[in-house]
């Protein structure tokens, strides 16, 4: 390649041309700079709740609404069961809340004592357990709480005719929560009683969505659940009716609300003493969750709102853990 | 010799050889055949008809799309499959070279949205990087005998430019090792690196300039290189460099412009533009092909003649769940608001913690195990032992991976349960026995002529197994770890057992923020309460995943079979 003058020239100017480029560049870019180091106020940080299938929808949606306002709070909801989450998470310290189905147990309280966290216990909403039966099981409408309890415990009945004789000779195909649920847990207390283990016979989900498949499935099948999963799945299964001494009463929420549906219980969220004192995003979130816990959305979802003599219980005992925003935010 | 009682038959003596059970043995392969397709097909329709809800649409909106975009593209991709291959090499390479672009571009903002990488800290990792390198080169010139000098010089060059002295990792680590045996933490004067210093800086210039000269620049100059040498020319390539720039500098009148954004814009330049320019341009140079020009060309034409002849007729478009907004918003109750960005951002995140786990270890296993190990005697059965323990390794219930993550790093460790950290080192774990596999198969294919032949020259082992071994292994080595890797993003019982948890709103920005995962949302969307959650929603994320999971695997096949072209 051989190098002519002109293009010598040519270098040269373009080495000034660079040199002037390079400079008004300099100059454009010291222009074009921002400030590092801004940080926005408000809350952020991590909010782990933990803990029962039925209480997640609640949860959710709560976490949901509540991101929407702050954004940057990431409030991570999980459905491991009441116990699972007691169990596993909660009181290990991992989880900030835990959502629970049934009243924590003395054991859980030791193991959680163990591990420096204290739980405090809030009731939000209640529920209604629901018996569901096959769409196309005519033969029964209405039980009893024994007639449940024979069903439901170790060696009772294993065909539908073992409960009532005019019951088809058909094995009972059961489908319910696994141990770890609390809707399990406060079944085999208040229904299957005292006096009698719950079946291992049946199979077990945390998933309450499994638990209507298996049903809708199979015509001799009987399962239980939250009443928002039935709400969801009307058409899918048929609901019993439950006749607790006064009549058959349907699963409904008015029913549960007044209390002549016998099989309503209270639904609980736990939150970690530590984390509520320590944590102003934990503190927020369970005070906004509180407060909506009596509001129209949770009927929507399928549970019973508390009510507002409740709701002013529960942030009266919240704002015993208040530590004002002078705590670092994580 | 010959049996008594027994004949034995020639074919040959009858002239007639009965072919009934090999036709029959080759029919019932091909049913098995058929049977394998066809099942997963029905179950691949059958997914994409509940996500993309096709029959939703307009019959019009079909027929428009069909003719506009279906017909031409198809036309043009059979012509140039029968007439014209080398034209049909140009039109793959002009279409799949922007999308391929656009993935990075879009990988790239993700990471400076999520700030997982501020383009600040990557400018300061570039020159940090850069200036450790300088002092390399200059030693190598001024000392060009003073080999272990320079392996001390190696070490300690990026040490102060990019990491300080003593390192803040060093600093935590002897930390951490402190507490647990109860002594107070240490803390002292440190010389902090050019790296920090940067960071440190008050003031720093906008983010699109930070990515032009830590993302375009490089780039540019890699692919400018590349025309220089093309072409013979340097001026050529420093004028694409200078060229590439000026285009980037349009970005704060093009980026808002297009509603991408300042940075966007420099991204969509340096990743979608600027390679099919270097390639269209050799192809127009060498004049081999051009026709395969129009088919990009074709297929852009056509999506925008369809779009603007759909909403002149008022057609509907299908009402798909995977769309935009499925792709960029966090999972919600309401199913038409519902969508899988933290997922995706969480899985890529976990694939990043799984490979820069399991790599190394793996490869480093498989090649102490082929190169080094004793092969005979007692320690030989041992190896060999422990290569059948690895096999079984492989084929452990993913469960049990995820209960030794639990037991491991949450429990023994401390780590925070459900973080990224924590999923990625256990997934890490279960896929790496099929690593230490398949880099055992690569390094295995290597023919023991080419060891011995660079043997007989004198080479050392460690000579032969840099020089020899390990360029001829690669291609299969990468190929093996993206296919485990593409195992490990469809595992999710791992996940369940380490915590991760089932809805997760924000997309992490560091490797401890809580995990979501792909294959973890779609469990959790199996049981939601909203039925069009559990069937449409749900099918829409599976779609996502198989597709992460075919540009994975399509990546695997590209290397090998560039590679095996090469080799």
């Amino acid at each position: 390649m051989t190098q002519d003058p002109q293009r010598l020239s040519d270098t040269v100017s373009r080495r000034k041309f660079i040199a002037a480029t390079g400079a008004a560049s300099a100059a454009a870019i010291a222009g074009c700079t921002e400030n590092t180091g801004e940080e926005s106020e408000g809350l952020s940080g991590d909010v782990v709740v933990k803990g029962s299938s039925t209480v997640f929808p609640v949860s959710d949606t709560f976490a949901e609404n509540f991101m929407e306002e702050n954004s940057d709070v990431n409030v991570t909801v999980d459905s491991t069961g009441s116990g699972g989450g007691f169990k596993n998470h909660f009181c290990p310290g991992e989880a900030d809340l835990n959502g629970a189905s049934r009243p924590i147990t003395g054991e859980e309280e030791e193991q959680c004592g163990e591990n420096d966290v204290t739980p405090v216990e809030f009731q939000v909403a209640s529920d209604a357990v629901t018996m569901a039966v096959n769409n196309e099981a005519d033969f029964v409408d209405c039980v009893t709480p024994d007639e449940m309890s024979q069903i439901w415990r170790e060696g009772g009945a294993e065909q539908w005719s073992d409960v009532r004789d005019e019951w088809p000779d058909e094995d009972i195909v059961k489908f319910g929560p696994a141990e770890t649920s609390g809707t399990y847990d406060w079944f085999n207390e208040n229904i299957v009683g005292e006096d009698y283990n719950h079946t291992a016979e049946h199979q077990p989900t945390e998933e309450d969505e499994t638990i209507v498949a298996g049903i809708r499935d199979n015509e001799y099948a009987i399962g239980y659940f939250g009443y928002a999963y039935y709400n969801s799945n009307s058409d899918d299964v048929k609901a019993l009716e439950v006749d607790g001494g006064d009549g058959c009463t349907e699963p409904s929420l008015a029913n549960a609300k007044d209390g002549s549906y016998p099989m309503a219980r209270p639904l609980f969220i736990y939150a970690s003493e530590s984390s509520l004192e320590e944590k102003d995003q934990v503190y927020a979130f369970l005070e906004y969750f509180l407060e909506n816990a009596e509001t129209e959305t949770v009927e929507d979802i399928g549970y019973v709102p508390s009510n507002t003599e409740l709701r002013d219980q529960n942030l009266s005992k919240l704002e015993e853990y208040d530590t004002g925003s002078s705590t670092s935010t994580e | 010799m010959a049996t008594p009682g027994r004949e034995i038959d020639w074919a040959g003596e009858t002239g007639q050889v009965s072919r009934l059970r090999g036709v029959a043995f080759e029919l019932a392969c091909l049913a098995a055949v058929g049977v394998a397709l066809v099942s997963v097909l029905v179950l691949l329709l059958y997914v994409a008809t509940d996500a993309l809800r096709p029959f939703s649409a307009d019959p019009g909106w079909h027929l428009v799309f069909f003719l506009t975009l279906v017909v031409p593209t198809l036309g043009t991709a059979v012509y140039f499959y029968r007439l014209e291959e080398p034209a049909g090499e140009v039109a793959y390479a002009t279409t799949g070279l922007p999308v391929v672009g656009i993935l990075f571009a879009a990988a790239l903002a993700v990471v400076l949205d999520i700030e997982l990488v501020t383009a600040l800290e990557l400018f300061a990792l570039l020159v940090a990087t850069l200036v450790a390198a300088g002092i390399v080169v200059v030693h190598g010139r001024y000392r060009p005998g003073a080999a272990l000098e320079r392996l001390g010089v190696v070490v300690a060059a990026p040490v102060v430019t990019v990491f300080g002295v003593p390192p803040v990792e060093v600093i935590r680590a002897l930390n951490g090792v402190l507490s647990l045996i109860g002594l107070p933490a240490v803390s002292g004067a440190r010389l902090p690196s050019l790296r920090e210093l940067i960071l440190l800086s008050p003031v720093a210039p906008l983010e699109w300039i930070l990515v032009i000269v830590s993302v375009t620049i490089p780039v540019a100059g890699a692919l400018g290189l590349f025309v220089a040498r093309r072409r013979e020319n340097r001026r050529d390539g420093l004028a694409f460099v200078g060229g590439a720039v000026a285009a980037t500098l349009l970005a704060p009148v093009a980026g808002p412009l297009l509603g991408i954004g300042s940075t966007g814009w420099v991204l969509a330049v340096t990743f979608c533009l600027l390679p099919p320019a270097v390639y269209v341009e050799g192809v127009v140079r060498r004049n081999e092909g051009v026709h395969g020009l129009a088919f990009p060309l074709v297929l852009v034409g056509g999506i925008l003649l369809g779009a603007v002849l759909v909403r002149q007729f008022g057609f509907a478009p299908p009402d798909s769940w995977l769309d935009w907004q499925f792709l960029t918003s966090a999972h919600s109750r309401t199913p038409e608001d519902a969508g899988f960005y933290p997922p995706i951002v969480g899985s890529i995140m976990l694939l990043i913690v799984v490979a820069a786990s399991a790599f190394p270890v793996g490869v480093g296993a498989a090649i102490y195990l082929e190169e080094y190990a004793p092969a005979s005697g007692l320690s030989g059965k041992f190896v060999e032992l422990v290569e059948i323990n690895i096999g079984n390794l492989a084929g452990v219930p993913s469960v049990v991976y995820g209960l030794l993550g639990l037991a491991l790093f949450i429990r023994a460790i401390n780590m925070p349960s459900g973080a990224v950290i924590v999923g990625g080192l256990a997934v890490g774990l279960l896929i790496l026995p099929i690593v230490i596999i398949s880099a055992q198969e690569a390094l295995r294919a290597v023919p023991d002529s080419h060891r011995e032949a660079a043997y007989g020259m004198g080479a050392t082992r460690w000579q032969v197994t840099r020089s020899v071994v390990l360029p001829q292994a690669i291609p299969g080595i990468l190929t093996g770890t993206i296919l485990a890797v593409g195992r490990a993003i469809g595992e999710t019982a791992p996940l369940l057992m380490i915590g991760a948890a089932a809805s997760v709103r924000l997309a992490p920005n560091s490797f401890s923020d809580q995990l979501p995962a792909m294959p973890r949302q779609i469990f959790a969307w199996s049981s939601n309460l909203e039925p069009e959650i559990r069937h449409g929603v749900l099918a829409a994320g599976v779609v996502t995943l198989l597709v992460v999971l075919l540009i994975m695997n399509g990546t695997a096949i590209l290397i090998r079979n560039k590679y095996q072209r090469e080799l």
